[in-house]
């Protein structure tokens, strides 16, 4: 227990007198087991608040939004959520979860200013504040610096342009040693918009203009890569995860995924491993990355307002812990005192800043599925880039409007 | 001439053990990628047997408490079991002695109430049984979703048992003055056993892996069924095949056993059929 | 005694009371999700009204949307392949083991039911251990056919959009395997010896005896298989969720996965119970299909 910790508590206390004495009841719904994030904080606050008692329950990550639709429907929703951040648009939108701004800017702990623009534009929707995000996270470019050496590539040097990617993947693809140049994902799921986006957004399109030149440059350097071996033909069914296996056991040169990796890299890569940032067009094209994790959301109807929030704000006064402790990025300006993996979590510290948020849209899942298909039918060689990028906008278009 | 019968009693069980081990190397599959580390399940050429061989069980057992997991799931098993068997076994019997077009009509009805897959049902049951208050019982909410699901199944599978036992013997049985139910009871079902017991084991298995309902019905972790639990393998960004498979060994393995210690007494009437 | 007990003691009451308590069971417990579902593919349904009736109805424009799509065409080819080719490789291997493990030599009833191992798998994990199988770049079954030499190239099972639809038929041939088989043998367990005695007397050969006495006294038991093979493999969720999740592009999507992908991803309700009502069609038709012809079992 940390002297903050308390200090939290007590804020929590003397800001709302009314419930000190009474016993409070939260419901609160996570992705998490036991062990992990929201149960240990949760101890620590109960701990440190003996007249707040928290129900956890733990959601498959993706059963959670029909989970809590289906909650909400027959009454039975919890007081606090969490909810990955392209659904925050979902929910707030139908008037189903709580608008924090009135309590965010009464309050001494939460400052919406320190919260990064990516992961602040993720639960804001129509002028309204609807979370607070536990974390984030985002992708780099992970690459083997032995692999780099010994195809002559400077490892101090990793690719900055799409091309030199393009140039790198080339050179240390070596099919007869069963190594592709690059790893990343495209599956037909939402993991292949969260990979794909980025490249978009650093063309100066994004979700709702995807039909652009930059986002056909982008679709047709995937091609290249599949087309010409340099990545697994699996990428087209493969996550994230399962493809940087293949880059962990020396199979691939480079990888594209996100901080979760690093503990099992960190146990398996047997070389030396290290991260960049998200190659860009060109030179001088601006930086985009992908922003993931979730947020904490109090639900429109819960009966404990104020007892919800002063546990949200616990959380949010944690957030230096959540690198060391549990493996995301801080979502706002914190001190991370001695880091873990200093040097990646430098580099996905810079990236952070440039993490651009889905959305938001309500209708997100359905323009998801849109960029889903453009990708697979353009990989597949069933269309064109530029052909399946505009069905896609069709899609979208209808969508948004 | 009886050697020629031993040489080809000892050639068919050749020919059996290599479809046997055909038929299990999935199986054999999941046992060795349970030992092998992260790096060797993408290793190619692809090891048979793992380097350095890390079998977490233990560890998984005490973690994930899955000794609460595999009693509740046996728990669901036999409450379905026992339910489909009761209310099921007579609508086969009976599907089976009658020929009418109401009778027609009933065997299409049955056939009909499985159709969808547990995934699309799950919405309406939830929002009725949340209605009616069932959520709070909530396995057995699951045990009755889970019995509606495969309880056609069961009277179609018992039917066809009940029509290969010759109607004369139950004919007989009436004329020496047994009551229907008493000519059901002591004629058919004992002579039906070999049926009704396969399809009552195939249906304690398939609810042993049930999913989709415990899933959405149960929401306390003490009462969650293994394959709920196998979840929390998967996280979000996440995937740990190793623990997937080391808690399914776990899981499969005792079934397994059971079945080959078992053998004789369960399934030996299969090859004895009542009738010989 | 009373009509109603002496009719449940002797007569018809008795056949009747045993199937409605079933009947009863499932109109309560199956009948109203299946209605439900109907409903919805009529209405305009919201993710956060699927609790209330109270929706606007809007004819068949859910129908004509589904109908209308560009992925239509293929997932319902897909869907006919898939159910055509897994139940016939199930039914055809399955009855081929069951008559294999039917003779007589040590150890037959023990190995048989090792084949049960394939029915009590969970679906994950049986999707797990077939991803990995199938996987293209470390995948042992190409490492199979390559040191067989079928092959020189690595096969791309699962992200070849051409391929992709078979991996999933092979996957779920082999969770369908054990069922037919443990049900065959069943059946065949149930044919009195001396009917083939008498058969063999006669002079007939082998393969004359299967299709003269086997297969017709099998009919009951091939058409419960067939008909539940079917269905079955209408509800084969977990295979594709873990294998290719429809992909790539709609080149292994079957329409019950693809009504799941409506209603739970995409979150268009009625569209996803449009799909799942088109399929009710289909086993309308396998269900008549199978009564009609349990018309003719009695006469075996």
């Amino acid at each position: 227990m940390t002297i903050r910790t308390l200090l939290a508590g007590t804020a929590a206390i003397a800001a709302s007198p009314a419930f000190a004495q009474e016993q409070v009841e939260l419901d609160l719904w996570t992705i998490d087991d036991p062990g992990e994030y929201h149960y240990v904080m949760a101890e620590e606050y109960m701990a440190a608040n003996p007249e707040v008692t928290i129900n956890l329950r733990t959601v498959q990550f993706p059963d959670m939004v029909n989970d809590l639709a289906r909650a909400i429907a027959t009454g039975d929703s919890p007081d606090i959520t969490y909810i990955d951040n392209p659904e925050v648009a979902l929910f707030a939108s139908r008037g189903l979860l709580m608008d924090l701004s009135p309590y965010i800017e009464a309050s001494d702990i939460v400052n919406a200013e320190d919260i990064f623009p990516g992961p602040l534009a993720s639960v804001s929707y129509d002028g309204g504040i609807y979370g607070i995000p536990r974390g984030a996270n985002t992708i780099a470019l992970y690459y083997n610096a032995d692999m780099f050496e010994a195809a002559g590539l400077d490892p101090d040097a990793p690719p900055q342009t799409w091309d030199e990617l393009y140039e790198a993947a080339k050179v240390l693809t070596k099919p007869e040693d069963n190594v592709y140049g690059l790893a990343f994902s495209a599956n037909g799921n939402e993991e292949g918009t969260f990979q794909f986006l980025p490249w978009v957004q650093m063309t100066g399109g994004d979700y709702d203009n995807i039909a652009t030149p930059g986002a056909e440059r982008a679709l047709t350097l995937w091609k290249a890569f599949i087309d010409e071996r340099l990545a697994s033909p699996d990428t087209l069914i493969r996550g994230q995860w399962d493809s940087t296996g293949t880059f962990n056991a020396g199979n691939a040169a480079m990888s594209i995924s996100g901080p979760w990796e690093i503990p099992r890299m960190s146990e398996e890569a047997q070389f030396d491993w290290r991260v960049a940032l998200l190659p860009v067009p060109d030179t001088e094209a601006e930086r985009a990355s992908a922003l993931g994790e979730g947020d904490n959301v109090i639900l429109a109807n819960t009966d404990e307002p104020e007892a919800a929030f002063a546990f949200l704000e616990f959380l949010y006064d944690n957030m230096d812990r959540v690198w060391n402790e549990f493996g995301y990025l801080p979502a706002s300006e914190v001190e991370v005192v001695d880091p873990k993996f200093p040097e990646a979590y430098a580099v996905f510290e810079e990236s952070m800043q440039y993490a651009r948020n889905r959305g938001p849209s309500p209708d997100w899942p359905q323009i998801s599925k849109a960029v889903q298909t453009a990708i697979q039918s353009a990989l597949t060689g069933q269309a064109t880039p530029a052909d399946a990028l505009a069905e896609a906008q069709e899609t979208i278009s209808d969508v948004v409007n | 001439m009886l050697r020629d019968e031993r040489l080809s009693q000892y050639a068919l069980l050749t020919v059996a053990l290599a479809l046997v081990a055909t038929y299990l190397f999935p199986v054999y599959w999941m046992y060795v990628t349970a030992l092998k580390s992260g790096n060797e399940i993408v290793a190619w050429p692809p090891t048979f047997w793992p380097a350095d061989p890390d079998f977490a069980a233990a560890e998984v057992w005490e973690r994930l408490q899955m000794a609460t997991y595999m009693k509740n799931s046996v728990i669901i098993a036999v409450g379905v079991t026992l339910i489909v068997v009761t209310l099921g076994t007579g609508c086969g019997y009976a599907l089976a002695r009658v020929r009418s077009r109401w009778m027609d009509v009933v065997l299409f009805a049955i056939l009909m109430m499985q159709v969808l897959p547990s995934s699309l049902m799950i919405t309406p049951i939830f929002v009725a049984f949340s209605q009616i208050g069932l959520l709070d019982y909530p396995r057995t909410a699951v045990i009755l979703a889970q019995a509606a699901k495969v309880l056609p199944f069961y009277v179609v599978l018992t039917r066809a048992t009940f029509i290969q036992v010759p109607k004369e013997l139950e004919e007989a049985a009436l004329v020496d003055g047994n009551s229907r139910i008493g000519a059901f009871l002591s004629i058919n079902v004992p002579l039906a056993r070999n049926g009704i017991l396969v399809a009552a084991l195939l249906i304690f298995l398939q609810s042993l892996g049930e999913y989709v309902y415990s899933r959405s019905l149960i929401q306390a972790r003490a009462f969650q069924p293994a394959t709920v639990g196998l979840q929390s393998f998967m996280g979000p960004n996440t995937s740990d095949w190793q623990g997937v498979m080391t808690y399914a060994a776990i899981y499969v393995t005792p079934i397994i056993l059971f079945f080959v210690l078992l053998q004789r007494q369960i399934v030996s009437g299969l090859t004895s059929g009542a009738l010989k | 005694m009373s009509a109603p007990t002496s009719s449940f003691r002797d007569g018809r009451g008795f056949d009747r009371i045993l199937v409605w308590i079933t009947l009863g069971f499932l109109i309560v417990f199956s009948a109203f999700p299946l209605v439900y579902n109907v409903i919805m593919s009529f209405q305009n349904v919201d993710l956060f009204t699927l609790a209330s009736f109270d929706r606007p109805f809007v004819g068949l424009d859910n129908y004509d949307e589904v109908l209308t799509r560009n992925a239509t065409q293929i997932i319902v080819r897909n869907t006919a392949v898939f159910v055509v080719l897994s139940v016939a490789a199930q039914l055809s291997i399955g009855f081929a083991l069951a008559l294999f493990f039917q003779q007589r030599f040590p150890g037959a009833t023990w190995l048989r039911g090792l084949f049960l191992a394939g029915w009590i798998m969970p679906g994950l994990v049986v999707g797990g251990v077939w991803s990995f199988i199938l996987a293209g770049d470390f995948g042992v079954l190409n490492w199979l056919l390559q040191t067989l030499g079928v092959t020189d190239d690595k096969i791309f099972w699962l992200s070849d959009p051409s391929k992709s639809l078979y991996s999933v038929i092979i996957a779920n041939v082999w969770v369908g395997v054990p069922f037919n088989m443990i049900l065959l043998s069943v059946g065949l367990a149930a044919i009195p010896d001396d009917i083939y005695e008498a058969a063999e007397l006669d002079g007939a050969g082998r393969v004359w005896r299967f299709l003269t006495i086997t297969l017709p006294l099998m009919r009951a038991q091939l058409g419960a298989v067939i008909s539940l093979g079917i269905i079955f493999t209408l509800q084969q969720f977990d295979l594709f969720a873990a294998l290719t999740q429809g992909g790539p592009s709609n080149g292994s999507n079957v329409m019950q996965y693809w009504s799941w992908e409506l209603s739970f991803q995409d979150y268009r309700i009625g569209q996803g119970s449009a799909v799942s009502v088109l399929m009710i069609l289909v086993v309308i038709g396998v269900a008549a299909i199978y009564v009609r012809s349990t018309r003719h079992e009695h006469a075996a």
